[in-house]
């Protein structure tokens, strides 16, 4: 019963509302430009990684390649830190900045296979036929393998972005003010002395993010599969 | 059938010398000399992995030869530092799978390489100071005109405007077949086209072959149906282990068979 009234007490209170609207700004905008980011970064090295081999490609492909296996295969909270406190340990620099560019470069990485993935799973007879037919390998990417690729793709793109919106909690670990750590805060306060309810609070907050994007990842899923099937 | 086209006397469109492809280690073609003239219906026939794909595939570079030449209107198309995408233009494939473009509908599938190619063309006209006559709303309207005349041909003109997974497999395959001679090509290569094929659409997509034999259009066929190939082609390659090993007039390839593989094949098949 206590737990309820304390969770009333802090849904009522101005002060711990508008903390924890402030941390969410954080917790959004982070994710929101991070996620952009990667999508850049991600398509730009699954492109990469799905051209044939020439020359020209082979140092493109290599560096796409330790890009990958580097980020993949190391904590997203080191690499958070090395950001921070190495590559832009610089007075003043905003740490929101830095953030975003950890976390976009980290799930660049991760949308990269999925849409080399996707790429790979539309038939390799489309691409055929396009090369056939005398269309250059670019044109057939854009007009024929893409588009029908995008669709594959989407599920696993949402995945990652809901994982990334999770992720960014990783921020309190240096201090900066999001969602989890405005949690933290009310949770250590004088008034509070509780972790649960506002712990609980910003939980649902995070739920609700979640719960609404892969409502709309499914709509515009549900759209584009609607576009072939006539 | 009976009045074919002596060979020698129309233009040599392909001329293939010690044509080589191998994957890795294995050997898949081992020196294929073959010159395709004007108005030649080909059909090339033998056991499951003789190399006869690889062959019809190589010819238009699907699968670049690792050695010999393929001398397609006077330049080596085998040379990988050419542009092959000018000369497959000219190059119809139709293929086992139909691979009909899943996100287009079916007119676009046949208009979508003709206006890419002549846009490009009018861009390039454009550039070098010629007034361009058409824009490219022009070409479009009339690469759909030209692809519903395809389309009333083939019967399916209720069907330009819904997508491939909605067609049979036969209808698949001809709109494929149309979509190869919206291009104009000098000559269309056949990957086995019935093959994947239910038995009771085999019939309208050789109809279709058929007619298009008899208006002298260029084919090279892989075909796995010997009453068709007997029936259309003028020319018969019996290819095995990656080498030709036996060709000829239908006459001669399936009544008078030299080859004791070609020989234990037909025994099979026929």
């Amino acid at each position: 019963m206590t737990f309820f009234a304390e969770i009333w007490e802090l849904l009522s209170s101005a002060k711990y509302m508008s903390m924890l609207f402030t941390g969410l700004g954080t917790t959004l905008v982070v994710s929101l430009f991070s996620a952009i980011l990667g999508l850049f970064l991600g398509t730009l090295v699954a492109l990469v990684a799905i051209c044939p081999d020439s020359p020209l490609m082979k140092l493109p492909k290599i560096i796409c390649k330790v890009y990958v296996t580097v980020i993949r295969g190391t904590p997203m909270a080191l690499q958070l830190f090395i950001m921070m406190y190495a590559i832009f340990a610089i007075r003043g620099f905003p740490q929101e900045i830095t953030a975003i560019i950890a976390f976009g470069i980290n799930s660049g990485a991760y949308v990269s296979e999925s849409i080399r993935g996707g790429i790979l799973s539309v038939d390799i007879g489309q691409t055929e036929a396009g090369r056939a037919l005398g269309l250059p390998y670019g044109v057939t990417l854009m007009k024929i393998v893409i588009p029908q690729a995008v669709k594959n793709v989407i599920p696993a793109i949402g995945n990652e972005l809901i994982a990334l919106i999770k992720e960014t909690s990783i921020v309190s670990m240096i201090g900066m003010y999001d969602l989890t750590q405005a949690a933290k805060v009310i949770g250590a306060g004088n008034n509070m002395a509780s972790y649960i309810v506002p712990m609980s609070v910003a939980a649902c907050f995070y739920l609700a993010i979640v719960y609404t994007l892969s409502f709309g990842i499914k709509g515009i899923e549900k759209r584009l599969r609607a576009g072939d099937r006539r | 059938m009976e009045s074919k086209k002596i060979e020698s006397t129309s233009e040599v469109l392909f001329s293939i010398k010690d044509l080589h492809k191998s994957f890795g280690n294995h050997e898949v073609l081992g020196g294929i000399d073959l010159d395709i003239h004007n108005g030649d219906q080909i059909a090339i026939i033998g056991p499951s992995g003789c190399g006869k794909s690889t062959f019809l595939r190589c010819i238009n570079c699907m699968e670049d030869p690792t050695s010999g030449s393929i001398i397609f209107e006077g330049v080596d198309i085998a040379d990988t530092s050419i542009d092959i995408n000018v000369h497959r233009e000219n190059i119809g494939m139709v293929f086992q799978q139909f691979n009909l473009f899943n996100n287009k509908t079916v007119i676009e599938n046949i208009m979508l390489a003709p206006v890419y190619v002549r846009t490009k063309k009018l861009r390039r006209s454009s550039k070098s100071g010629d007034a361009p006559k058409l824009t490219k709303a022009d070409i479009k309207k009339e690469e759909r005109e030209r692809a519903m005349a395809l389309l009333r041909r083939i019967g399916l003109e209720d069907k330009a405007d819904v997508y491939p997974s909605t067609l049979s497999g036969g209808q698949k395959q001809r709109v494929a077949i149309v979509r190869a001679l919206a291009m104009n090509p000098k000559v269309i290569l056949f990957d086995e086209p019935t093959s994947a094929l239910d038995p009771e659409m085999v019939g309208e997509v050789l109809d279709l072959m058929k007619e298009l034999a008899k208006e002298g259009m260029t084919m090279v066929i892989v075909t796995h149906e010997m009453g068709f190939a007997r029936e259309v082609a003028d020319r018969i390659l019996f290819i095995d282990e990656g080498k030709i090993k036996e060709q000829g007039t239908p006459e001669d390839v399936f009544d008078h068979p030299k080859d004791p593989r070609l020989q234990e094949f037909l025994s099979k098949v026929l």
